[in-house]
């Protein structure tokens, strides 16, 4: 590791579907000399890139978690994290993103800005990652790098400037122009390792000039240096305009655009010399916890090895030498033997091995100082977990966990299958916050619950190969949920009172729609409820939202108001008052027109535009609203949104309706009422399930 | 779309002399013509926002802007309009406007007529969308437009459709005697309302150059500088 933590780079690769992202790692693996052979994600050599350990992985070419390496680069280190590219897989982008220093953000030359694209950039926002943008596929036909750049500003908000022009695209892509020493690049031998550089060719020239001008301007804006350069028309020096762009990089008001064709083998070098020229080190970056004994006042953490330990755990894994949890280290150091605690439980542990991992492979050291990324074994945490040094009691923000928005019934087909299943889930419910287990009361169904069908195929299938248990899976559930639409009164009297000490509670108030999924609203005057029972009352109407009166799904968007009520001065209690709480609930519910919820779904098809009225057609049939199409040159991406409960099954019928030819990303957008029809069709369903279970 | 209670007149009324809903005829071609940055998306997005409230299916074609930028401009024209115009249950009758509302983007150098017909076509066919009223905003003006502009013109009548699109001008381009920009002259028979957004010092002046009431420039609108809605217009009104 090295002790010069200015030389050191974290960063994330993330990026749309099938943008190139492993393939990247890949290559800069191999340039930077960690691997000595390439091998392709869908390779028919079947050995597959370096990133994708899992069988699953290469077999389906998809990158299903997140993987870390390292490597250095003109006396740089940089410890690079491989993310996923489907939404299904979001959370390994979101821990990810968390710990990281800078990103590279990877877009097709063809495609464009897509879908994922605009999840995993609003991700970096979010945690406020700088990046770099590299146009991969620069050889692939009907690349236009240009367009993408408008893109990025048009539909990213970035103000991307090209630091690069290609010479010559598509078949013909060759090289590079590096507008920063003029100078053009190639990338000679037979995995493109041999790096030349040359004169500009003379048909770029002009060209060559005038992309910088645009890049001097747009970078002048973070250097008084530079500006006062171009005022006084003095030499402008490349060293001004790189330290005037890692400025606005760091700052996030300026994303430099690369381009090339990992593929190909072509630019990757120049991409690697951005991320040390351009991309923060762990110093630059602000890093806040918040003190616990202080009232939560927020702590600007130091990466300095000499002060106390503050670490974030945020991914594990559990392999055959147990847990293994990944760790970023904030502020001091983390060795070997040390005593550390774990904020959430309070808990000691005492740190054993520490490893730093080469995607599947580990490496042992003594230590993980700040601003590195390693793993420790034998530590039972959660993600996202906060370790500090004894007596230090800060805590760091957690990643943000998106709730599952798909369920699915699984059952094991044997007894042994059964309990290997159990063991699987409880493995994976703890390595993916996003992927959620339950046992359902009424059926004792096995219920999953994830990002996507992807999310739950590929845990179905792990289970099979990973721990050999079988499991059939039934029809998935979509998450429905049950709301009000008006206002409506309760006055609801608890009474229990036969002899002997009884029960007494009477709750009056109304119940109303909100915004946010509960509000409680206290307004009982003159103690007519009595103030330690206040909490109950917001227990009782609590506890009701987990099953709604009308169809027994999650309650949201409720605000509760009680204004007034009665007590007894023997009888009333908690327990009382959380009775009262429920009739309350139950009476004001059924009058305030409670209707059901269903998820509706953000889908961006995108097509040929042969298919596009076709494309169309199929979502119109399943319910869906088409806000718009956007036409790309020979492709069209259709922006819709439809019922999450018409879209099972969608993939294969899209890819017969356009041989295979289109795709689609679906993500979460909001919940709306189902029409009348399918509330009907879901009672008359729910009430035959009824009568099935009460046989049984 | 508004709940009883409110009478909805055009947005140009007071202009073209017309206060009821319709001030074109079915085929009818309305221009909206401006400097660049002066208000000509504002001032589509409101006439497209009229069109909706009156339970109109609106089509909006956008050269410019990608799909969610205009999704934006059109909630925050709404939102302008629901405030100025005190509409309860705004959110609401937001989310009703949106089946009736498809947006279409092209890239300048990618669109032509014959392809929006045909997308047009493909749309009505297979009884995905139907317009009413289609907003193109962004069309670049030129000698090459007279045929195809006169196809659309056909295509609209025999679909009962109208259309309003927005026509940059330059300024060192010096309009005709009649006020009509260059960009205009070879394909103004086509349009049967032309309207010119001035900005004139502190003001943002709105002139029917064809199509309206004779004494409208005396009488004219305005475009309020902070939100671009029009000003005087009331075109919204409480019974």
């Amino acid at each position: 590791m090295k002790h010069d933590i200015f030389k050191v780079r974290n960063i994330g690769i993330s990026a749309h579907i099938d943008s190139g992202k492993t393939t990247l790692t890949e290559r800069i693996l191999f340039y930077t000399k960690r691997i000595h052979a390439i091998h392709d994600v869908k390779g028919k050599d079947g050995i597959g890139a370096t990133m994708d350990s899992m069988e699953l992985e290469k077999e389906r070419g998809i990158t299903i978690a997140s993987a870390a390496t390292f490597c250095e680069w003109l006396d740089h280190e940089i410890n690079i994290i491989d993310t996923p590219g489907h939404v299904d897989f979001t959370i390994e982008v979101e821990r990810s993103l968390r710990v990281l220093d800078g990103a590279i953000l990877v877009l097709c030359s063809v495609g464009g800005v897509q879908s994922q694209s605009i999840t995993v950039d609003q991700q970096m926002k979010r945690y406020k990652v700088p990046c770099i943008a590299f146009i991969n596929k620069c050889d692939r036909s009907g690349a236009n790098p240009d367009r993408v750049i408008k893109q990025l500003r048009e539909k990213l908000g970035h103000n991307s400037v090209a630091i690069q022009i290609p010479i010559g695209l598509e078949a013909d892509f060759n090289g590079v122009v590096d507008l920063l020493s003029m100078k053009a690049f190639y990338f000679d031998g037979k995995n493109g390792e041999i790096f030349r550089t040359e004169d500009i060719p003379a048909e770029l020239l002009q060209e060559a000039v005038k992309k910088r001008e645009e890049l001097i301007e747009a970078a002048s804006v973070f250097s008084d240096e530079l500006t006062d350069a171009i005022l006084e028309e003095k030499e402008i020096t490349e060293s001004m305009i790189v330290t005037a762009l890692r400025s606005g990089t760091l700052s996030r008001k300026l994303t430099p655009v690369i381009l090339g064709s990992a593929y190909k083998n072509k630019g990757v070098q120049p991409l690697l010399d951005a991320v040390t020229k351009l991309l923060p080190c762990p110093h630059d970056t602000e890093n806040e916890a918040l003190d616990m004994d202080n009232d939560e006042a927020p702590v600007i953490l130091t990466a300095d090895p000499k002060k106390p330990m503050v670490a974030l755990a945020f991914k594990l894994e559990e392999g055959q030498y147990g847990q293994l949890t990944y760790i970023r280290v904030y502020q001091g150091s983390l060795a070997k033997g040390d005593t550390i605690v774990n904020v959430r439980t309070g808990r000691k542990v005492k740190v054993g091995r520490l490893v730093r991992m080469h995607a599947s492979q580990m490496e042992e050291i003594e230590s993980i100082p700040a601003g590195y990324i390693g793993a420790l074994f034998g530590i039972d945490c959660a993600s996202g977990d906060t370790f500090v040094s004894p007596g230090l009691s800060y805590t760091l923000t957690s990643m943000y966990v998106p709730k599952p928005v798909i369920s699915l019934a699984i059952a094991a087909k044997d007894s042994k299958s059964e309990v290997n299943m159990s063991k699987a889930l409880n493995r994976f419910t703890k390595e993916d916050p996003t992927f959620k287990t339950y046992v359902s009361d009424e059926t004792g169904d096995t219920i999953i619950s994830g990002m996507g069908e992807l999310h739950l195929d590929v845990y179905i299938e792990r289970m099979r190969r990973e721990y050999n248990a079988e499991v059939t899976s039934g029809v998935p559930k979509v998450a429905y949920r049950e709301t009000i639409t008006r206002k409506a009164e309760f006055n609801y009297t608890h009474r229990k009172q036969t002899g002997g000490s009884g029960q007494y509670g009477r709750i009056a108030g109304y119940i109303e729609p909100a915004e946010e999924e509960f509000i409680f609203d206290n307004k009982v005057k003159g103690g007519a409820i009595p103030t330690q029972y206040i909490p109950a009352c917001e227990k009782g109407f609590k506890n009701c939202l987990a099953k709604g009166p009308k169809m027994e799904f999650p309650v949201t968007g409720i605000k509760i108001t009680i204004d007034d009520g009665a007590s007894h001065a023997v009888d009333s209690s908690d327990m009382a008052f959380q009775a009262a709480a429920r009739g309350a609930f139950l009476e004001g519910y059924l009058k305030a027109k409670p209707v059901i919820h269903e998820p509706i779904m953000k889908v961006v098809a995108e097509t040929p535009t042969e298919f596009q009225g076709t494309v169309m057609g199929s979502l119109n049939q399943r319910r869906g609203i088409i806000f718009g199409t956007q036409d790309e040159g020979t492709m069209c991406v259709i922006e819709a949104q439809v019922p999450l409960a018409e879209m099972f099954g969608y993939s294969t019928i899209l890819r017969s309706l356009t041989q295979g030819k289109a795709q689609f990303t679906m993500e979460f957008a909001t919940y709306k009422q189902v029409p009348q029809s399918v509330a009907e069709e879901l009672m008359k369903k729910a009430a035959e399930d009824k009568k099935g279970s009460q046989k049984k | 779309m508004l709940e009883n209670g409110f009478i909805l007149r055009h947005p140009l009324g007071k202009l073209t002399g017309c206060e009821s809903e319709e001030i074109m005829p079915e085929g009818g071609f309305g221009a909206v013509m401006a400097r660049a940055g002066v208000g000509k998306t504002a001032l589509l997005i409101q006439l497209a926002i009229h069109s909706l409230l009156c339970n109109n299916n609106v089509l909006h074609i956008s050269l410019n802007d990608p799909v969610k930028k205009v999704g934006l401009w059109y909630k925050e024209v709404y939102r302008n309009i629901a405030s100025q115009y005190s509409i309860a249950d705004q959110e609401q009758i937001f989310e009703n406007m949106l089946p009736h509302r498809f947006i279409m983007t092209f890239e300048v150098e990618g669109f032509s007529v014959p392809k929006l017909k045909e997308r047009l076509t493909g749309l009505m066919e297979q009884n995905i969308f139907r317009p009413h009223v289609i907003f193109i905003d962004g069309l670049p003006f030129d000698e090459s437009q007279i045929e195809p502009l006169s196809d659309l013109k056909v295509f609209a009548k025999n679909h009962s459709l109208k259309a309003w699109l927005t026509v940059r001008i330059h300024r060192d381009e010096k309009p005709d005697s009649d006020c009509i920009q260059a960009q205009l002259n070879s394909v103004e028979d086509l349009f049967e309302t032309i309207i010119l957004i001035q900005p004139e010092g502190k003001e943002i002046y709105l002139k029917a150059l064809k199509g309206g009431k004779p004494d409208s420039v005396a009488t004219g609108l305005s475009l309020d500088p902070t939100t671009m809605l029009i000003k005087e217009s009331d075109w919204i009104k409480r019974t």
